[in-house]
Formats: C-alpha cells, structure tokens, sequence
C-alpha cells in the first residue's frame, strides 16, 4: 500500500498557502508534516479525503495503491482518520461504534471482529458501555480500533493526540504508530509538536512561504 | 440587614415577573384545564358517549389522520433537508409557508381539487369534460384529503424545526464532524443521515411531532372544510355537541372532550414503549455496515418545488375566486368579476378588525409576559415553563377551548373581546416563549457588564443594546405570535358565543356551503396577515445581517 501526492498545493480562493511539493510514503511508513496552525496542514489532509471545504482550494494528484482520487467520492476513498477529538458517535455503544465502519457481511463474523479489537485495545468486555462513560484513552483507542476496522489504505492523523494529557500522550503515541506499522498501512500525521513525529519516519516543515523543508 | 433586604428585593422582582403571567396565562389555562376535567364526573354521559353510533369509526378515522399526517411529513421534512440543508433559504421558504394558516390552507386546496376545481378543469381541457368528474376528492370518506392538505402543512413546520436544530452551532459542528468521520468509515450521505443524523436529531424532536400529531387528530376547522362527513374525525362530533343547545349532548362534548384527549394520551404512551421494545430491530440497522448511496437531492428538490407550487396555486385561486363571481364548470378563468366580497368586508370589517386586535393584543401582551420573565427569573427556572408551554400547546385545543368556556362562563366574559383575547394568550404565549428563549437566554451577560461600565443604567443598556440585539428574535416571535392568534378557532368560537367575529369563524362557517367569493377572501386576509408580519420579521433579520 502507497500513498502518492504528485505538485499536490492547497490555497484559499487565489492565495496560495502550501506551495506544490511531491511526496510518496510507503506500506507501515509514517510521514510527519509540520506547521504551525492556520499553515494549511489539515486542509491538506480534508484534500485528500476529498471533503475540502468551500473556500479552500487545492490541487495536484492523489494516488493511493495507484488509483487516481479525484473523481471518487469520500465515502469510496478508504482513507482512514483520526482527528484531535475521537469523534465517537454518542448513540452507539462502544461496540456499536466499532461495528459501524466494518465492511457489510456475516453478521456473527463482523461480531466477532469487533470484539477481537476490542481486546486488542485492551478494552475486552465495554462493548456495551456509552462511550462518554470511557475515559479519555479509552476513546482514543476505540477511536481507532473503528478507523482501522474499515480497513483503510491509508490513514490521515490531524493532531490526535493534542487533547490527551502528557502522561497519556506517549503511551498513545507508541500504541498507534505500532499499529499502523505492524498493519503495513501508509500514515500522514499533521501536527505542530515536534515530539509527536515518530522516530524514523520522514518529517517534513511547512515554512513561512508554504514550502516543504526537510526537518 | 442590607444583604436580607437585597434578598427580599430579589424575591419581591420575581414575584413580579410572576404575577402577571399567573394571571393572565397560567390561571386561565390551568382552570380551563380543571373545568374541563372536572365537568366529566357523571358515567350516564360516559355511557351516552359511548352509544353514539359513529363513536368508533369517527375516532380511528382521527388517530390515521393525526398519525399518518405526522409520519409522512417528518419522512417527507428529512427528505428535503437530507437533499437541501445547505440552502440557505429553505428556512427562510419554510417560514414564509408556515406564515399560512391551516385553515385558509385547506379552503384553497379544496378549491383545487374538488371535482369542479382547477385541477379538474385542467385535465377537463385534455378530456373535453362538459360537467365535472365523479371525484370523491375533498370530504372523501377515508379523509385523504384531509391528510394530504395536513401533510402540506406539516412539512414546511417540520422542515423548519429540523434546519433550525441543525443551524444551533453545538448541532451542525458535531454534524459537520461526524460526516467527515463517517465518510471515512466508507458510509455515504443517505447511510449517515439514516444511521447517524436521524437518530441523533429526532429525540430531540419529540415534542414538536407529538404537537403536530395531537393537532392533526384533533383538529376541527380544517376537518370541517375538507375532512370527512359520515362520520367525520371524532373532533368534528365533539365540537358539534359542544355547540349544542341541549344540555344533555354538551354534555356528551365535554366528556367526548376528555376522552380523546385521555386516548391519544394513552396512545403517546404505548407508542414510547413501542420504540422502546423495537429498538433492538433499529440498532441492528445502524450498524449493519457502510452503504454508499447518495441521498436523492432531485427528489428532495422536486418534492420541495411541488410544495411551493401548491401554496402559490392556493394563494392565486384564492385571490381569483375572491374576485370571480360567475365560474362555470370547464372554463380555466372565470367569466365575470365582481368586487362583491370586497365590498362586504367593507360593510362589515369587525372580524378583520377584531382579527387584528385580537392578534396584535395577545402578542404584544405575549412579548411582554416573555419579557418579563426572562428579566426577572433566573434561566434556570425556563424548563418549568417550557413544559407548560408545550403541554398547552399538546393538549387538543378543544380540550382547553371548553374548559376556558366554563370558567369564563361564570366569570361573565363570554362574549367578550377580553374573553377571547385571554383564550387566544394561551397558545400565543406558549409559542412566543418557545420562539423566543433559545436566543434570549444565548444573549452574553457581559454586555451588560460593560455597557454599565459606560456610565449607562439599566433602562438605558435594555432600549440602546439589548432591545436592537434581540430585535430579530423579537420580531420573529411577534409574527409567530400574530399567525397563531389568526388561526384559533375552537376557544374564538366557544368564548365569542355568537357575540363577535373573526376572519376564521367567518371562513369556517362559510366552508360548509356559503358563498364562495366570501369564502375565498376570508381565507385570503387569514393568509395575508400573517404573511406580512413573517415579511416584517425576516425583513428585520436581514437588515441585521
């Protein structure tokens, strides 16, 4: 699995805000891009995911596994993200969440896939429970067991772990980078703390005249 | 000492933000609400209630109405705002419907398609039809009209409440954010709207779809225009027994009154259990898996278009009929005009001008009630009203309108235009309170800070600040407050007793047979008022912007 951003820019209405740059990351690759906020960084990641809002603009090529984006809906791209909120939804269950994105089929099989992350989040058992009764980690994790249960081609991170306390951070950090790369799935990860970047993957700046700089 | 007397002074400003309102709203309602209750004592009546040939079939004929009018106007609402929410517009196109009375709505819409209508007369120009068609369309014995004039209706108000929740900027953030998501987790826009939206939103929609669904199976004077006759909707037998001379039949009124209400009560319950027992049935559908269907913005636009095409035909033919004197059956255009209605309103303006009053009393009186409370009572107290609000408004008209009859019966102001215009404050104000306590109490203390800390006192910051702030929120709760004066009917016709008028009565009582030239502009001054006050008001809002 690749991702594949070719003179991909992003600007409002004729302003340009990041300057054309090109960019490939590969199967379980982690590539950080900084910026301070209002640089254009989650607007990238909105271009992507095909849900740009009106009055941002954007260009360029977007391949995932070598298919073109540009005309396929948002719904049909299979670009996973994560956001700094966890975004359940609060009229689901927790297991109702995580059934909510996996792929239509058995419904005992889908079950059983959506316990077995669970576990794997180390959350065996809350499957019932109202998302709001689940602590801040919690969520974080259930938040993206869900992504990862749509079994996405690529996952976008806009600064999702900006509302977790520092003692949490870390631990989340180490818990989503491990998985992403043990699942071979290519990530671009936003954010404007320096320690989020994870060690040996690419990290790249947006400078004051938009331009990508090799960090 | 200073501190008790400060106290004292708080409570003393209270009370004086109460006082007024127990007067004149909460008294009138909740006697009304005891008269009628308690007028039912006696079984003989019970029994003749329930020996009333038509009881039965009058009653389920209410409940499909009511109920199949609010479904299909919520499924139908959701559509167009699934298709259309980011038009800007739809609010402001849905209030200018919602402007129209249901009364005046239903007259018109019997004049297009009864068998002699427009619509007959178009196909007829097709089919070379000389006398009109065997149609069975307004008065029909199932009372589809009936429905489809309240689906009409219904779905401007319900399309309003919807865009007006998701608009709140808590609601359409956490909209705005939970499409991103979703559309990341491979669901498209029909499949979150279902799974995600619809039952996030509807909850909170309870109350409003319970009004609209206790109005639609009580309902009179739209039931008298182009509902059913034999039998009619259980509402319509009630009110002919209220309005009898005999006391025995009153009787039965009164306790048919109470039962109706005391069954859609019950079935309001029962139907809450019921979600509750399904609801296994719709969380397996929530998260039966992505789907990518795209919700059908053409239909939402056709069906949206379709509904503005009525309401303009009805305002049209409404304002041709009352002009067209002489309107023979295949012709498309009437052949002679006269000013004859006109004429008579003239002759005779006390209902417009008891209309008017009634409306222009009871809003400002609302506002002021409204005022007064959010000023002087803390915001902690408004869910206490708000429920009386909407349990007045719940409550079937005819229920409150018989009631208010018998306290105003004893305390001589039947027949009186105070009488009716203490009737008409119960629903005006509980709507004005609800228009109006989302923005009020939004409104941020700390201009009041700051303007005081500009040398200015109270009076001062409330006329200079804080009136031109809430003037939008204002004006839209008068012109809520004008348009559900003019469209009262049950407590105008009991408490007037034959003594004075009003644009609806007239038109009731005319849709049963009168002239049609009257019938038409009656209807049309019932729908122009207040159109006029919902164009002041959306005029002031976009001044303001």
């Amino acid at each position: 699995m690749t991702l594949h951003l070719t003179r991909v820019c992003v600007g409002v209405g004729a302003k340009s805000i990041i300057a054309p740059f090109t960019l490939s990351i590969g199967a379980g690759e982690i590539t950080t891009l900084m910026g301070p906020s209002g640089s254009g960084k989650s607007s990238l990641l909105a271009y992507i995911a095909g849900d740009l809002p009106h009055p941002l603009t954007a260009s360029g090529k977007v391949e995932l596994n070598g298919v073109d984006l540009a005309n396929i809906r948002p719904e049909l791209r299979r670009v996973g993200r994560l956001f700094q909120d966890d975004l359940l939804f609060p009229h689901l269950t927790v297991g109702e969440n995580l059934l909510f994105g996996v792929p239509r089929g058995n419904a005992s099989r889908r079950r059983e896939t959506m316990l077995l992350a669970l576990q794997e989040a180390a959350l065996a058992g809350f499957e019932d429970r109202a998302p709001h009764t689940l602590s801040g980690g919690q969520r974080a994790r259930v938040s993206l067991m869900r992504t990862l249960l749509a079994e996405p081609y690529c996952m976008l991170l806009d600064e999702p772990f900006n509302k977790l306390d520092s003692e949490l951070r870390e631990t989340m950090r180490t818990y989503v980078f491990n998985n992403l790369r043990a699942k071979g799935i290519p990530c671009l990860l936003v954010t404007h703390d320096v320690a989020d970047a994870p060690r040996g993957g690419a990290v790249y700046l947006i400078n004051r005249a938009g331009v990508l700089e090799h960090a | 000492m200073a501190r008790t007397l400060r106290h004292v002074n708080h409570r003393l400003k209270a009370l004086g933000g109460l006082l007024p309102l127990g007067a004149m709203w909460i008294l009138p309602l909740s006697a009304g609400l005891a008269a009628a209750l308690t007028s039912t004592f006696d079984a003989a009546v019970w029994a003749a209630l329930f020996t009333h040939p038509q009881i039965f079939p009058a009653l389920a004929l209410s409940l499909t109405t009511g109920s199949a009018s609010m479904i299909l106007s919520t499924l139908l609402a959701f559509l167009i705002v699934a298709g259309l929410h980011r038009v800007t517009a739809l609010q402001t196109w849905m209030g200018g419907f919602l402007a129209v009375p249901h009364l005046a709505f239903a007259v018109g819409f019997s004049f297009l398609i009864m068998p002699s209508g427009l619509l007959a007369r178009v196909v007829g120009v097709f089919g070379d039809w000389a006398a009109p068609p065997q149609w069975i369309t307004t008065q029909d014995p199932l009372g589809l009209s009936l429905i489809v004039a309240l689906v009409l209706k219904e779905v401007p108000f319900v399309t309003w409440l919807t865009v007006g929740l998701m608009a709140r900027r808590d609601v359409s953030q956490m909209l705005e954010a939970q499409s991103r998501i979703g559309h990341s987790l491979g669901h498209g826009a029909a499949s979150l709207w279902l799974r995600v939206f619809i039952p996030q939103i509807l909850p909170r929609m309870r109350w409003p779809l319970l009004i609209v669904w206790i109005y639609g199976a009580s309902v009179v004077d739209m039931a008298i225009a182009i509902g059913p006759t034999q039998p009619p909707p259980l509402a319509v037998i009630i009110w002919s027994d209220l309005n009898s001379a005999d006391q025995a039949i009153n009787a039965r009124g009164s306790v048919g009154a109470v039962f109706l209400t005391l069954v859609l009560a019950a079935l309001a319950v029962l139907f809450a259990g019921l979600t509750r027992l399904l609801k296994p049935t719709f969380r397996s559908f929530l998260v039966s898996g992505p789907s990518v269907e795209a919700v059908p913005v053409r239909s939402a636009r056709g069906l949206l278009m379709a509904i503005a095409a009525v309401y303009l035909i009805v305002i049209m033919l409404l304002a041709i009929m009352s002009f067209g004197s002489l309107w023979p059956f295949p012709d498309l255009w009437p052949s002679q005009f006269q000013v004859m209605a006109w004429e008579h309103l003239w002759d005779a303006p006390e209902p417009l001008f008891n209309s008017l009053t009634l409306a222009l009393g009871s809003m400002i009186t609302a506002l002021f009630l409204a005022i007064l409370w959010f000023e002087e009572v803390s915001a902690r107290f408004d869910r206490y009203l708000l429920a009386a609000a909407v349990v007045a408004l719940a409550l079937p008209s005819l229920l409150i309108a018989e009631g208010q009859y018998l306290v105003f019966l004893k305390s001589g102001l039947n027949g009186t235009w105070w009488g009716v215009y203490l009737a008409h404050l119960s629903p005006v104000f509980a709507y004005v309170f609800i228009v109006l306590s989302g923005p009020y109490r939004a409104f941020d203390p700390r201009y009041r800070s700051v303007s005081l800390g500009l040398n200015t006192n109270n009076w001062r910051f409330w006329t200079a600040i804080k009136l031109p702030i809430m003037k939008p929120a204002l004006t839209a709760a008068a012109a809520v407050g004008i348009g559900v004066s003019i469209a009262q009917f049950e407590s105008t016709q009991l408490i007037a007793s034959g003594r004075l008028s009003t644009l609806n009565l007239e038109a009731v009582t005319l849709s049963s047979g009168g002239n049609r030239q009257l019938l038409a502009m009656y209807s049309l001054l019932l729908m122009i008022i207040p159109f006029c006050a919902f164009l002041a008001a959306s005029r002031t809002e976009r001044r303001l912007q």
